[in-house]
């Protein structure tokens, strides 16, 4: 079948399916089958199981569970609450106030977790209840929480940096480093866009906490204290050599353990309960990885990822007008595919195009995990929105309006990147030269 | 007919990029009756993945590291028996005694093997000098397969398995100490960035084997298949020169970026032709008469 | 019936909790063993050297085991996501006709799952396929867990149809429900 007819086939069937109510790791199926018995010369029974578990079984995959599972047990310990209260005080005069909670938390988080998925899930359960309690706008914490969760991807380590590096055979050493300032001044666009809001919204803020007398700002201050711990502990893990970021996970679950038998407030009922909630978003999020994965190859057989980039490759276009290009169609690639998926299937048709174009690959890196964040948010197929959808019961096209600033704001920083490569540069440049 | 074709590898791969001038090759020889899609980095299917693709007609083509199949059978692990064939002649000559036994465990699984080409040498990648396997006492050494493992314990180290994409920061944090792998490997990974000392032991030189599913291979006309098996006479000459050419360049470009290159000493050196003849051995009792007439017919060889 | 269904599902869903539970014990051992290796180096002794072997195997076979055991528990938790935009439009006979109809869609994808996995799991089975790494394990015996969880996923997935259509709540509805509440 013709790309021209197939490509609008698929995405009729997507929609469709998923206007239907049919779930969204079901959906994916069925468009894979469409895709494959329309273009693929392989038997579809044969190739699903082949990539489902090939893309199940996968060591890095088991960092997700136990992310997760560390969120419920702080969740339920109430140390999550204790945080928040202890922040409240030194936040008071910040416009925006604990609405930054969920931009700190995420890119201190994106440390230790390779994955947009586990640090939504992870931050998303602690955060959003207790904004929702302490009045602050929904919609905005909401907003706040899909756009920050893309960290992950961006502030090493990142598995999205590892995939790009191991098929293009760029330095994974560099390509963090270059990640970091990207990283930050993403942070700082999210921080800076509270503060705009939250002073021409006044009337959606919550009321100011009661002000409070330095002796209890510094009681408060001290309930921030575990959870300061475990951070550091985990991110200490990695930086010390006693784990690898896989592994840190795991130390992230012992210290949540530790803390919260420490305070008392779990016990094994606790316990049990936190691993079954953990257990839940984890099926839930990999249900739908293994669609995309299937959905993934099928692409790779009717080759429209490819003859898209081709195209453009042909369209002889100046670096500028090139990444605006790439840009476009990252964003439309991104609705509907996972953005793992789209490296994969389209680096190796747009690196030597890129390249001739005198762009820098490790540069390319950082801008690819860009886009790759916008695609997180970005309905219907965006890990982001799944999980808020989970954690809130609020629909993935709804979650995915409310972060649209956020979005809008990604593609501001591919601008800025793209005016200032150094951002990215500099780093890899300065701590790396031999 | 139009074939995908999955590797493991990237397009800057020397790998790879003799397997694009194959399937370029097979498409000219054949008038485009056989186009070859090449889909690199496991793009299409990942590495675990390729072999049963291709016997299970997935893909009629595809490319694997045959050492990654030694669990299935010690014959496929010949390769990477360390200090058994340290050379590109004693690669040729230990790839010609072994390869009828290859041939025929891929043929049992509906395989044809078409070429195989091998990595440069794996060399030792450290922080520190290594004078001798002492200097390696108690370190972390990278452990990828039950080959690697018994190397390290062999040379008194502690094996420690590191996933590819998280050497780096292993070796950053000291959750690793050493590592044994090619030029190639260390120049694409910019080892220099994460290690300073390259010792040049190539201890084995581990080959990629690029494999066809017997079925739709002769269900192409005798002429498209006469085609393809030139091509890949070609495409073997070509990567073996190519390896080996990378050999050569990679080390210069892990000296140019700072490191520093050296010849195993004389103790090392022999305390490694122990080892290779341990593993040899040990080799042996797993592979019976069918790896003691491969390795017969290698020694006969006069290499 | 309902009841022994139920506790299917809900078995499931620990063995899966259980399984993930496993890997972060494994895991937990490796770091406390690479610990005592760093501690004996302080001491001058010679590094004890306990691993886990092939934990990065034993690991993502566990997660997938874990994963596909999840699935129907995941499925009666409410855990699964779907947009529901549009049906919550329709009148309520329509959808539930409508809920009938997906849910028998899914049920065929979880059956063609299920017997792709099952083609799968047989064809290792026969070839005696071994993973690459320091302990060869079997394939077929996680591709068999794989096959079991995906056969449980799609009775789950007829039960809802049936349970819509004799007028009744499957169990993915009712936690929907309640998480919208809670919301
Ligand atoms: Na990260
Ligand atoms: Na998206």
């Amino acid at each position: 079948m013709e790309i021209a007819t197939l490509a609008p086939l698929l995405v009729v069937v997507l929609f469709g399916a998923l206007a239907l109510g049919l779930w969204v790791g079901f959906a994916l199926i069925a468009v894979g089958m469409v895709a494959m018995y329309a273009a693929a010369p392989a038997p579809p029974e044969l190739v699903f199981a082949t990539k489902v578990w090939g893309g199940m079984s996968v060591w890095d995959l088991t960092a997700l569970p136990m992310f997760i599972w560390m969120g419920e047990v702080l969740v339920r310990s109430r140390l999550s609450s204790d945080m928040f209260s202890g922040l409240a005080p030194f936040t008071a005069r910040l416009p925006g106030r604990l609405l930054h909670v969920n931009v700190l938390g995420c890119a201190l988080f994106a440390a230790v977790s390779g994955s947009s998925a586990a640090t939504t899930a992870t931050i998303g359960r602690m955060s959003l209840p207790e904004l929702k309690s302490r009045g602050y706008d929904d919609r905005m914490a909401i907003g706040t929480l899909a756009g920050s969760g893309t960290f992950g991807f961006l502030i090493p380590p990142s598995i999205i940096l590892i995939v790009y590096g191991a098929a293009t055979e760029q330095s994974i050493a560099r390509l963090f480093l270059a990640g970091v300032i990207p990283g930050l001044m993403l942070a700082m666009l999210f921080g800076g866009y509270i503060m705009l809001w939250s002073l021409m919204h006044r009337d959606r803020m919550p009321e100011a906490e009661p002000r409070v007398s330095r002796g209890e700002a510094m009681s408060a201050a001290a309930r921030l204290l575990p959870v300061v711990g475990l951070i550091v502990t985990v991110i200490g893990s990695i930086y010390l050599g006693i784990a690898s970021p896989t592994e840190a996970a795991v130390i992230g679950v012992i210290g949540a353990l530790v803390l919260a038998q420490m305070t008392g407030a779990l016990g094994l009922a606790g316990l049990f309960d936190s691993l079954r909630a953990a257990t839940v978003t984890t099926c839930m999020i990999a249900f739908i990885l293994a669609g995309a994965s299937f959905l993934t190859v099928a692409m790779g057989y009717t080759g429209i990822p490819r003859d898209l980039a081709r195209l453009i490759g042909e369209m002889g276009l100046s670096p500028y007008a090139l990444l605006a290009m790439l840009t476009v169609f990252f964003i439309i690639m991104g609705m509907f595919l996972d953005g793992i998926s789209i490296v994969v299937l389209t680096v190796s048709i747009i690196l030597p195009m890129v390249t001739a174009a005198g762009i820098d690959p490790i540069w390319f890196g950082i801008f690819l995990v860009l886009v790759v964040e916008m695609s997180q948010i970005t309905p219907p197929v965006g890990f982001n929105l799944f999980v808020i959808q989970t954690i809130t019961g609020r629909d993935m096209f709804t979650v995915a309006r409310y972060a649209a600033p956020f979005f809008g704001l990604l593609v501001l920083a591919v601008a800025i990147l793209s005016v200032f490569p150094e951002l990215a540069l500099w780093l890899p440049g300065t701590m790396l030269s031999r | 007919a139009e074939w995908d074709m999955p590797t493991p590898y990237g397009d800057s791969v020397f790998h790879t990029q003799n397997i694009m001038q194959f399937a370029e090759d097979v498409s000219s020889a054949t008038d485009g009756g056989v186009e070859i899609t090449v889909h690199s980095a496991g793009s299409l299917f990942a590495h675990p993945e390729i072999k049963d693709s291709v016997r299970r007609g997935l893909a009629p083509i595809g490319e694997v590291l045959m050492s990654r199949l030694a669990n299935e059978d010690p014959v496929f692990g010949v390769d990477s028996i360390p200090f058994l064939a340290s050379s590109y002649d004693e690669g040729r000559a230990l790839w010609e005694a072994s390869r009828s036994a290859v041939e025929e465990k891929l043929a049992e699984q509906g395989l044809t093997l078409l070429f195989a080409v091998p990595w440069p040498g794996q060399s030792l990648y450290t922080q520190e000098p290594v004078e001798s396997a002492a200097d390696l006492e108690g370190a972390s050494f990278r452990a990828y397969n039950a080959a690697t493992e018994r190397l390290a314990q062999l040379m008194g180290a502690v094996p420690t398995q590191i996933e590819t994409g998280d050497i780096p920061t292993a070796f950053a944090t000291g959750r690793v100490d050493a590592m044994i792998t090619s030029p190639s490997t260390g120049v694409s990974s910019q080892a220099w960035d994460f290690t300073s000392h390259y010792t040049d032991t190539q201890a084995w030189l581990p080959k990629n084997m690029v494999m066809v599913n017997t079925e739709a291979f002769e269900g192409l006309p005798e002429e498209q298949q006469t085609a393809i098996m030139e091509a890949a006479e070609a495409a073997k000459t070509r990567g073996w020169e190519m390896s080996e050419a990378e050999t050569e360049s990679g080390i210069a470009t892990l000296e140019e970026n700072g490191m520093t290159i050296s010849q195993p000493s004389e103790t090392l050196s022999n305390e490694m032709s122990e080892i290779g003849e341990t593993m040899t051995q040990e080799w042996l009792e797993e592979a019976g008469d069918a790896g003691q007439a491969v390795i017969d017919a290698y020694r006969n060889s006069g290499s | 019936m309902r009841r022994f269904l139920d506790r299917l599902y809900d078995a499931g869903l620990w063995l899966s909790a259980i399984t993930f539970g496993l890997i972060a014990v494994l895991v937990a051992l490796q770091i406390a063993g690479r610990l005592l290796d760093r501690a004996a180096r302080a001491l001058s002794l010679s590094p004890p050297g306990l691993t886990i072997p092939s934990l990065a195997e034993f690991g993502a076979f566990f997660f997938a085991a874990a994963v596909f055991l999840g699935l129907a528990g995941t499925l009666q938790a409410g855990g699964h996501v779907r947009v529901k935009l549009v049906t919550q439009a329709l009148p309520e006979r329509v959808a539930r006709w409508l809920g009938v109809l997906v849910a028998l869609a899914a049920a065929a994808l979880a059956v063609f799952a299920t017997w792709s996995s099952a083609l799968q799991a047989l064809d290792s089975y026969q070839f005696d396929s071994v993973s690459y790494g320091v302990i060869p394990i079997p394939l077929a015996i996680p591709q068999g867990v794989m096959t079991l969880g995906l056969a449980l996923f799609a009775v789950a997935l007829v039960d809802a149809a049936v349970t819509l259509a004799r007028g009744g709540t499957p169990g993915h509805l009712a936690a929907e429900a309640a998480t919208e509440e809670g919301n």
